[in-house]
């Protein structure tokens, strides 16, 4: 009998590797990180500022997934064109979320650090929007055919998945816009004054309930984002969130609760260690690997990479 | 006034209760006789596109049934389905037998597509020695540990591989192409495992070099490493077993990575499932696939039925929603003959049925049979090849020749696009 999931010892000894095959490897373990880094960016920020773990994020990935499908099925537009739509149509979805679900729960518990019934809230967030998307939607597996899906073109020997180098260069964009936004207008340094202490920046006339919803907006409008990003080569459907908002916690962690760099960082350490590490075993292993050194950077550097040391 | 409104408020309820037990006592409209059968089916989570098919196909059978004067010999008594969702989960599967069994009271159970549910809730059922109807599940040992109440109606999965093989070995001789490197590709639960495991004897019965061995997680973001390693094995033929979610995705990784092979083979499950076709589009094209059933057999009652089942639901029926459709037929059987909902007596009937007529005979084989471990001796199994017809992309049965759509063969080795 063997433990399901892991194959004979044969084949996981692997032979030689070519170079190119290696560079190809990390180019798609790059792009595909880049992707899962956005992913993690809207739940880092969300932490760093409102100090909730935000169990609903893959549940709004989905919300931007699905929003992202009837935007481009139902006008034909192209995916990024949707963004358009979609961006702030996630911001204000966030936005409320935050202000009629999570904000009495918030408000309610006032006095404590860290509200641990938000995490059940946010919890109840996630089962319900993902059943009543099951309940709407039917559990079928969409895919649209985007003027740009399985596009692909070739560096020498290397293929470059073209919806995938769109992620990237998406990635980039949001993380530069973010850092803007966070460090030179008013409301950004709202937000990071809030994220530092909530009490101060009260007492400075800030009003930390609207700073809380923004955060949350844009965090749920960075999943819209992503969901425009995926549609071209991935697939729709009412659970989707699940398999991102594992690698999400990860990230976050493994880059630094609340660090913007880290959530880049550590979304692209992912992707390289499922991409290069399948090449020299087989992939059900690189799970496995990406737990390890989640661990160990936990033993060396508790906060993580990026992450201050501060007690959250 | 207030006051006798109030009275007359009470009186009203008592009496509208005390007519409901006097009509509920009267034997003119006693209910008929309800059988309840329990289903355990991944509803939600990654199967729960075939677990909802599975569904459709057991209500549309059942209206039939029901609406044809339900089991006669237990005076017209009606069958009844009640839904558990297993969410592909084992510990979720035996949790509901139990309760289906000691709360539900159901007369026999069915279910539950996952062979890694399938398993244990088995296991529960002859606890109870309650019949358990297995419309799919492949895996082998389902039926190889000596129950006395689990009946399998699909093929197991040792016959499928072999069926691979054999297409293979036939393909060979007929187009003279040269077939020496083999890859397996598989989702790590107990249905890629078990498959390859019986693919590992079989290659080496055959002579094949296995360059690559890989099981990946259904759940995967991202197949791209996988189909990178096929590209780098550069394999002759490629064996497949994938679930819905992750076929789709194996199948436009390897076009965009621009994998190319002699053959590649899924095995039913997620390359059967309709939304693959409808997902990959010219991916797929010339791919092979093994089902137990397939749209254009020619056996009378299928375009009618598939017809039906569209106009309901809004797509073709399926091997799995087949294999459900007819285990409902095969349970309604068992009943009619047994003439006794007690679980020893249907078993027995279910031990020694031979239904070979009926709405249940839209299945590629010409009847249902059960030998002593309670697999169905019967089910067969077709090859199938995705072709383009008019733009659409369609499957087409190729294989066995006698099974074959009029007018077509494999189209093999598969043409480098």
């Amino acid at each position: 009998m063997r433990i399901s999931g892991f194959p004979p010892v044969s084949a996981v000894r692997e032979n030689e590797v070519k170079m190119d095959f290696i560079i190809q490897a990390i180019v798609s373990g790059t792009l595909m990180g880049s992707i899962y880094g956005l992913a993690a960016l809207g739940l880092t920020l969300i932490f760093g500022v409102i100090k909730v773990i935000n169990f609903a994020h893959g549940s709004c990935l989905m919300v931007g997934m699905y929003a992202a499908y009837w935007v481009v099925t139902l006008t034909g537009v192209n995916p990024y064109l949707a963004l358009i739509v979609v961006v702030p149509l996630l911001f204000f979805f966030g936005y409320f979320l935050q202000d009629i679900v999570i904000k009495p729960v918030l408000e309610a518990q006032s006095d404590v650090r860290e509200p641990t019934e938000v995490i059940i809230v946010t919890s109840g967030v996630w089962y319900i929007l993902d059943n009543i998307t099951l309940m709407i939607f039917g559990a079928e597996y969409r895919v649209v055919q985007t003027s740009i899906t399985g596009k692909s073109f070739e560096i020498g020997e290397i293929i470059v998945s073209t919806p995938k180098l769109y992620g990237l260069i998406a990635t980039i964009i949001v993380s530069v816009a973010l850092v803007w936004f966070l460090k030179y207008t008013k409301m950004g340094k709202s937000i990071r004054a809030a994220s530092l202490d909530r009490e101060a920046a009260s007492l400075m006339g800030i009003n930390q309930y609207r700073v809380f919803n923004i955060a949350f907006g844009i965090g749920t409008a960075i999943m819209g984002v992503v969901g425009c990003v995926l549609l071209p080569f991935y697939y729709v459907f009412p659970t989707v969130g699940v398999i991102f908002d594992v690698k999400c916690f990860i990230i976050v962690v493994l880059g630094g609760l609340g660090s913007i760099p880290g959530a880049l960082i550590g979304g692209i350490i992912i992707g390289l260690i499922e991409s290069v590490g399948a090449q020299f075993m087989a992939s059900t292993w690189t799970e496995l690997i990406v737990y390890l050194v989640f661990l160990a950077v936990l033993f060396i550097k508790p906060a993580g990479l990026f992450g201050e040391e501060r007690d959250w | 006034m207030k006051k006798s409104m109030k009275y007359g408020f009470i009186f009203v309820v008592a009496l509208i209760f005390a007519c409901s037990l006097v009509l509920a006592g009267s034997p003119a409209i006693a209910k008929t006789k309800v059988v309840k059968i329990g289903n355990i089916l991944p509803l939600s989570g990654p199967s729960a596109s075939v677990g909802i098919q599975g569904k459709y196909a057991r209500e549309l059978a059942t209206e039939q049934i029901n609406n044809a004067g339900g089991i006669k010999s237990l005076g017209g008594a009606k069958l009844e389905n009640i839904y558990v969702d297993s969410k592909s989960d084992p510990t979720v599967g035996v949790s509901a037998a139990e309760r289906l069994i000691n709360s539900d009271k159901v007369t026999i159970l069915s279910g539950c597509w996952n062979s890694a549910v399938t398993y244990p809730s088995t296991q529960v059922a002859e606890r109870y020695k309650v019949p358990f109807i297995v419309p799919v599940s492949v895996r082998n040992t389902i039926t190889e540990r000596g129950f006395k109440y689990t009946f399998r109606i699909a093929a197991k999965d040792a016959w499928w591989a072999r069926d691979q093989f054999e297409f293979l070995e036939d393909m060979k001789k007929k187009s003279g192409a040269d077939l020496k490197t083999m890859a397996f590709v598989y989702e790590n639960g107990d249905w890629g495992v078990g498959m390859a495991e019986q693919w590992e004897k079989l290659a080496k019965k055959y002579g094949y070099d296995v360059v690559l061995n890989e099981p990946y997680p259904s759940t995967a973001s991202d197949l791209t490493p996988v189909a990178m390693k096929i590209k780098r094995k550069k394999p002759d033929v490629i064996l497949l077993t994938s679930n819905a979610a992750d076929a789709i995705l194996l199948t436009n990784t390897m076009a965009e990575m621009r994998v190319k092979a002699k053959a590649i083979i899924g095995t039913g499950g997620g390359h059967a499932d309709p939304m693959f076709r409808k997902n990959c589009g010219a991916n797929a094209e010339y791919m092979f696939d093994v089902v137990e059933w397939e749209a254009d057999l020619r056996k009378p009652g299928i375009p009618e039925l598939n017809a039906e089942f569209k106009k309901r639901h809004g797509f073709n029926l399926s091997g799995e929603s087949v294999d459900a459709y007819a285990s409902v037929y095969v349970i309604a059987d068992a009943l009619e003959k047994a003439g006794s909902t007690d679980p020893k007596k249907l078993r027995d009937a279910l031990a020694n049925m031979h239904l070979d007529s009926g709405p249940a005979m839209i299945v590629s084989y010409d009847a249902v049979e059960f030998d002593e471990t309670g697999q169905n001796i019967n089910a067969g199994i077709v090859m199938v090849q995705y072709r383009m017809i008019d733009g659409n992309l369609e499957r087409v049965s190729v294989w066995p020749a006698s099974a074959a759509r009029a007018g077509y063969e494999a189209v093999f080795p598969m043409p480098k696009k």
